[in-house]
């Protein structure tokens, strides 16, 4: 982990980010405040319920959506720090060849009129208009056999694929570009499990393969601690906790994140869960409480939790956590068997 | 443990002194397509006793919704259903549900109330246009009472039962007030309204966040205490099965393939789809090797060849013992049968290397 975090192989800095909507009535901080740094070749898990802004935190980084306030940094293939935010048409057109999304549903984020082979190759065209066309074919039957697509499918349309095939029609539209970051947006919560495994493993592998660096955002504890490096816990908009997988899952330093856990369903019958209940419901963005955002719903809080801000820290060694108590209560994480 | 194989159906054997509250036997479903005959379900065969939670286990496709709703008999006219689904109520009455007729009286009076059911979406269960409140003593003046006071008076009860913070608030708004976990709880409220015999739970916790799943598995649990009932839970997620259930039945290809108590299902599954299942599950905390995967696709339900029907993807196949006919349910321990020609425990599906 340590020579991970080298100033040099940061591929993303998050910093201060955040995203307002407005509407006549309220103003939302859908994203409020977050940074993280991603080094290359990780994997880095964001999890939170749904509503928690880990969705918009990543259109913020494909730049689907402009954020409201902050910087993302991020370091090119050839050396150079672009802040994204705040980019010339030219740069930002060389950087949508590296950072591409996988999205989550394989069913409606394929054009149902195009066949597969246009799908892939879209990216193509579309960065590389004086590709010769021989070019272009080989390129996405490449892919094609890359992701475990028969190339002689390419000629069909979506509707004649199932779910899982879907998604890795999806995944093979992000690669063929050779990009260097992904963000993949619930990319498996869709699937069946005996497909989401056939899926993560080839996420693995071509992670492996590639060089690629994932932010993975998803709703499924056991996936994200199965493939992330890095883990990332959101809270009504807030990051409140970010550390390496293993130290977040093994010992929490948010109580929210420790109720999350003890949430998770473990496939295994002789281990009962012991559940620390939360009370309430998420509060509404738009008036979200004073003080630590997490107070109305924390059973360990103090008066100094609903008045003043909470800042996100080191707390130990990159471990991240936003949380006054933090040098006070003791959480329970998941038991390790390695 | 040495598998014991004898050659009666699974369901039959030994276990008939326990009261079954319904005996799912043969259940055969078929839709005509232009294509041809679609098979959807083919031959299941369960038992859900008394007080019982039964896990419907499988992948989508495998027929297990359609399972549940032929129960009810809420599935489309088009589906011709054969076998038999016998529901022995209270005064020990059995009745064979497959008997009666479409939309008659006898099925409608069972129907959300000797059985109710859950569904996955709370959100589009309930309809927009009129208040919950309203959609939920519908059911009380059908099945219980006419008189309006103690018909408000039994959904308020019910809707406290299942921890809905001012109930008479609750009772006036519309769907589009409630969060998706409210509107869940109460619709588990509204299924528990005639306290029902059995409640069949269609993935009811698939749309929520994990800390609202966790609650609702937890008030089911109770409310199963409570009311003393039998529930039949189909889901797809391994996790919440482990949690909630006492017995497993995993459903393949319109099949069932193995059945057994939730410890076995998970300590020793015999069956490859099975394991294969098990073993694709990462399980936080569990080392992080690479998961196991079952090498492509579930086919589609349409002239089947008459051989085992996990053949295609079965990493035991073998073509001499698995292509001559469909295996049936076969003892092969305690309470634990599985259709498999070879049935091979193996010590924990989830620690097999990569396949």
């Amino acid at each position: 982990m340590q020579d991970k975090q080298t100033n040099t192989d940061v591929i993303l800095k998050v910093e201060h980010l955040s995203k307002v909507f407005s509407s006549k009535k309220a103003h939302i901080r859908a994203v409020n405040d977050v940074s993280f740094t991603v080094a290359q070749g990780e994997t880095v898990g964001i999890v939170g319920e749904s509503g928690c802004g880990k969705t918009t935190l990543g259109r913020c980084i494909v730049r689907a959506y402009n954020a409201t306030e902050g910087r993302i940094l991020y370091r090119a293939g050839d050396g150079t720090e672009y802040d994204l935010q705040n980019i010339d048409k030219k740069s930002m057109q060389k950087i949508r060849k590296e950072v591409q999304m996988i999205f989550q549903d394989p069913y409606s984020s394929l054009d149902p009129r195009m066949t597969v082979f246009d799908i892939i190759s879209e990216p193509l065209r579309a960065n590389f208009k004086d590709m010769p066309k021989e070019q272009i074919e080989q390129n996405v039957k490449e892919m094609a056999v890359k992701v475990g697509l028969n190339p002689s499918y390419l000629k069909r349309y979506p509707h004649a694929f199932s779910g899982g095939q879907r998604q890795r029609i999806g995944i093979a539209r992000a690669l063929v570009l050779y990009p260097r970051l992904i963000v993949c947006d619930e990319a498996v919560s869709a699937l069946d499990v005996s497909v989401q495994a056939q899926v993560v493993n080839l996420l693995k592998d071509l992670q492996k393969e590639m060089n690629l660096t994932y932010l993975f955002i998803s709703h499924d504890l056991s996936v994200v601690e199965h493939i992330s490096d890095k883990v990332g816990v959101m809270y009504l908009g807030k990051m409140v906790e970010y550390a390496p997988s293993d130290m977040l899952f093994a010992k929490p330093f948010h109580p929210y994140s420790e109720a999350l856990l003890s949430a998770v369903p473990i496939a295994d019958p002789k281990v009962s869960m012991q559940r620390i209940p939360l009370t309430g419901e998420i509060p509404n963005p738009a008036n979200a409480p004073s003080g630590c955002f997490f107070h109305t719903r924390c059973k360990y809080c103090k008066e100094i939790c609903k008045t003043q801000e909470v800042a996100f820290v080191e707390k130990e060694n990159s471990h991240f956590v936003a949380c006054h108590l933090r040098d006070e209560v003791s959480l329970q994480g998941i038991p390790m068997e390695e | 443990m040495q598998p014991t194989h004898t050659n009666k159906r699974g369901e039959e054997m030994g276990m008939d002194e326990k009261p079954s509250v319904l005996s799912v036997e043969n259940l055969e479903i078929s839709i005509k397509l232009e294509e041809g005959l679609l098979m959807p379900v083919r031959g299941v065969n369960f038992k859900l006793y008394e007080n019982e939670t039964l896990g419907l286990v499988g992948e989508s496709g495998c027929g297990k919704s359609l399972t549940c709703k032929s129960i009810l008999s809420i599935n489309e006219k088009r589906c011709n259903t054969t076998g038999t689904i016998a529901f022995t109520d209270k005064n020990d009455t059995t009745l064979n549900l497959l008997d009666l007729k479409f939309n008659s009286k006898e099925i409608r009076d069972i129907r959300g109330n000797r059985i109710s059911m859950i569904f996955q979406e709370p959100m589009s269960a309930f309809s927009p246009l009129f208040t919950v409140g309203y959609q939920m003593v519908e059911s009380v003046y059908l099945h219980i009472t006419r008189n309006k006071k103690q018909a408000k008076d039994l959904v308020l009860s019910s809707l406290r039962k299942v921890g809905i913070a001012d109930p008479e608030k609750r009772y006036t708004q519309y769907p589009h007030e409630f969060s998706g976990g409210m509107l869940q709880r109460a619709l588990i409220a509204m299924a528990l309204l005639c306290n029902p015999r059995i409640l069949i739970a269609d993935e009811p916790t698939t749309a929520l966040d994990v800390t609202i799943q966790a609650q609702i598995l937890e008030l089911l649990k109770q409310l199963q205490k409570d009311y003393g009932m039998s529930i039949l839970y189909i889901t797809h997620d391994l996790g919440t099965v482990a949690q909630m259930c006492d017995r497993v039945a995993v459903m393949y290809l319109g099949r069932v393939v193995e059945t057994a108590t939730v410890q076995d299902i998970f300590q020793n599954p015999v069956h490859p789809y099975t394991q294969g299942l098990i073993g694709s599950v990462h399980k936080i905390g569990g080392a992080k090797e690479r998961l196991f995967s079952i090498e492509g696709n579930v086919p589609l339900a349409m002239n089947l060849e008459d051989r085992c029907s996990f053949y295609d993807r079965c990493i035991r196949k073998d073509t001499k013992i698995c292509c001559n006919k469909e295996p049936q349910l076969t003892q092969v321990g305690d309470e634990h049968f599985a259709a498999c020609y070879q049935p091979e425990i193996k010590a924990r599906g989830g620690s097999q290397s990569a396949g």
